[in-house]
């Protein structure tokens, strides 16, 4: 079944920023569906489209089967949406936070105290409950956060940056939290965030964003392959060139190989199952009686697809001063 | 309906939890009029202890004239710094986490409208018992002091409304504080809240009469001075009625167009 249907969707600001030109894509029932994209791409404005926080401009987004546009409330009913703001309220306690979320989504008062006590539980905030938010930590009040998204049982949960200023402890926790939330509640879970070896770990799928348009939507796995491979760097030692060319002439032969090279005495083989044709190469090797003196199989990793659908690097970014400023209060507030 | 009374009760649960929260906030609501009373009071009494002044202030003292004005002042402070909660929800997040749930959008600044009321309330209150403390004679009573919160909760009401239209409009806390500043200012000295009009000279008059402050000092201080004067105090009402409608529609319809 599918929980979004994103159909030619798009959003121009007014002054004329196009953010988003006319994107389709659709996220099936209990996928963990990764948007990933530069500073500025229209993730967040995807985000806000799609959990009815902004109008599109044209096009069309359902959520789980209601239109964003026409019918916003039951939208709102079945989605959670944790936004990159840490967005708790300070001065009250953790289990106030809660019963405020739970009153905005109706829930009624027999089923609030179990469903806020089940939430504390598990983002293990349940001994801290009764402190005010102010003396949690970054990662507490994203648990925090996080607990808040899911007081009304959502279908499908909406992440934006879930781990943004976050250690490294913590952002695992966070992970693992998440995880065990889809398990138990067979959730749709919708993620966008600049962790590539996170996204890689955690999403089904991955859709890539630049510009406001989707340059690849596939597994991370897909990506990566559809990249050419893995790369296997091999050494001989073997000097005899009619030898060498026999022994390559034959690796290449094998359905797996895509292309070989040569540089600096080493060569290089593009694969798209490495791990499967090091023994192929070995047992050649071992027929045509070379040496190999190292190897090395090396896979892309979801940092190589990014750079080469959006020619640039996640890290090194410009972001603009809004998106700065909103980095340095969320970093002030995650202390 | 039903719903959107939970909603506004939600939003402004929130609101009063922060007030109640913040116990410098009370203690200063408490020792503000304290302060304002005693110095200006006293340092006024002196300048007005002779027939002539006397006379333009209705025939009591000038703490009993100002009560009225402190009430109106404070509740015009507490209620045009309403808009502030919105910006600040806007900038930190809970803003969209509020409009991403099924809540009724006309709740949210309803609900923090009503809340400026019960605080403008609860500090029109401690103004009436520490003015009662310093000697000062409420002509109508109990009935009359109720009368005089509820008028004060409804202005104070509607001023939240003009600060919240202004703050979804403007979206920037720097530039509400000096829009709100620009306003209060000139609208709280050019009324009848401080100097009654007849000292005044005559252009300001004319302004304080056409003052809409003016509009709910003069009931109030017709309730603590002359007493059961019903024209004055019936004007008093349908205009504050007025006023309140007249921002609950201002005030919602921006917030509305803000988020659209």
């Amino acid at each position: 079944m599918k929980v979004i249907e994103v159909n030619k969707l798009s959003k121009v600001y007014p002054g004329g920023i196009e953010a988003i030109r006319g994107i389709s894509f659709d996220v099936e029932e209990g996928e963990i569906f990764g948007f990933l994209g530069p500073n500025g791409a229209g993730k967040t404005t995807t985000m806000m489209m799609l959990t009815t926080l902004i109008k599109p401009t044209s096009g069309s987004a359902k959520v789980c089967g209601y239109d964003v546009l026409k019918n916003p409330n039951p939208v709102r009913l079945s989605i959670g949406y944790v936004s990159q703001d840490l967005a708790v309220d300070d001065s009250l306690t953790g289990w106030e936070n809660l019963y405020l979320q739970g009153r905005f989504y109706h829930i009624p008062k027999d089923t609030m105290e179990k469903r806020i006590r089940e939430l504390l539980e598990l983002v293990h905030l349940a001994d801290r409950a009764d402190e005010r938010v102010e003396n949690y930590s970054g990662g507490m009040r994203k648990r925090l956060d996080i607990a808040m998204g899911l007081i009304h049982r959502p279908k499908v949960l909406f992440l934006d940056e879930p781990t943004l200023g976050l250690d490294v402890q913590t952002r695992q926790d966070i992970w693992s939290y998440i995880a065990r939330i889809r398990e138990e509640n067979n959730m749709t879970i919708f993620l966008t965030t600049h962790y590539m070896e996170e996204a890689d770990n955690i999403c089904d799928r991955i859709a890539i964003i630049d510009h406001g348009e989707i340059k690849a939507i596939d597994t991370p796995k897909n990506l990566k392959e559809n990249l050419g491979g893995d790369l296997i760097t091999l050494s001989i030692k073997q000097n005899n060139v009619e030898v060498i060319n026999l022994f390559f002439e034959s690796i290449r032969n094998i359905e797996y190989v895509r292309d070989i090279k040569k540089s600096d005495g080493r060569y290089t083989i593009v694969a798209s199952k490495g791990e499967k044709l090091i023994p192929l190469v070995f047992n050649i090797a071992h027929e045509k009686d070379i040496e190999i003196t190292s190897i090395i199989l090396k896979q892309p990793t979801l940092d190589d697809v990014y750079i080469a659908y959006t020619g640039r690097e996640l890290r090194d970014e410009e972001g603009s001063r809004e998106d700065n400023r909103r980095m340095d209060r969320i970093l002030r507030r995650s202390r | 309906m039903n719903y959107f009374l939970q909603d506004v009760y939600s939003v402004f649960w929130r609101e009063i939890k922060h007030f109640v929260d913040q116990k410098m906030r009370i203690m200063v609501s408490i020792i503000q009029p304290f302060i304002w009373l005693s110095l200006m009071g006293n340092l006024m009494s002196g300048l007005t202890n002779n027939p002539f002044a006397m006379m333009a202030l209705g025939g009591v003292k000038y703490l009993d004239f100002m009560t009225p004005g402190v009430i109106v002042m404070t509740a015009l402070f507490g209620g045009i710094f309403g808009g502030v909660s919105i910006v600040m929800d806007r900038r930190f997040g809970y803003l969209n986490k509020m409009l991403v749930s099924p809540i009724s959008r006309s709740a949210i600044p309803l609900g923090k409208m009503l809340s400026s009321a019960l605080i403008a309330g609860f500090q029109g209150l401690m103004i009436i018992v520490v003015a009662r403390l310093m000697g000062v004679n409420f002509a109508t009573g109990i009935l009359g002091i109720m009368l005089i919160l509820f008028l004060v909760m409804s202005f104070s009401l509607a001023m939240a409304g003009i600060s919240l239209a202004l703050a979804a409009r403007l979206k920037n806390m720097e530039t509400l504080f000096a829009v709100v500043n620009f306003l209060t200012m000139p609208l709280m000295f050019t009324s009848n809240a401080m100097f009654p009009t007849q000292t005044m000279p005559n252009w300001l008059a004319t302004i304080a009469k056409w003052n809409p402050l003016s509009y709910v000092v003069t009931p109030l201080r017709t309730l603590v001075i002359s007493g059961w004067n019903w024209t004055e105090i019936v004007q008093g009402f349908v205009y504050i009625i007025i006023l309140v409608f007249l921002t609950l529609y201002l005030a919602t319809t921006q917030f509305k167009k803000s988020i659209a």
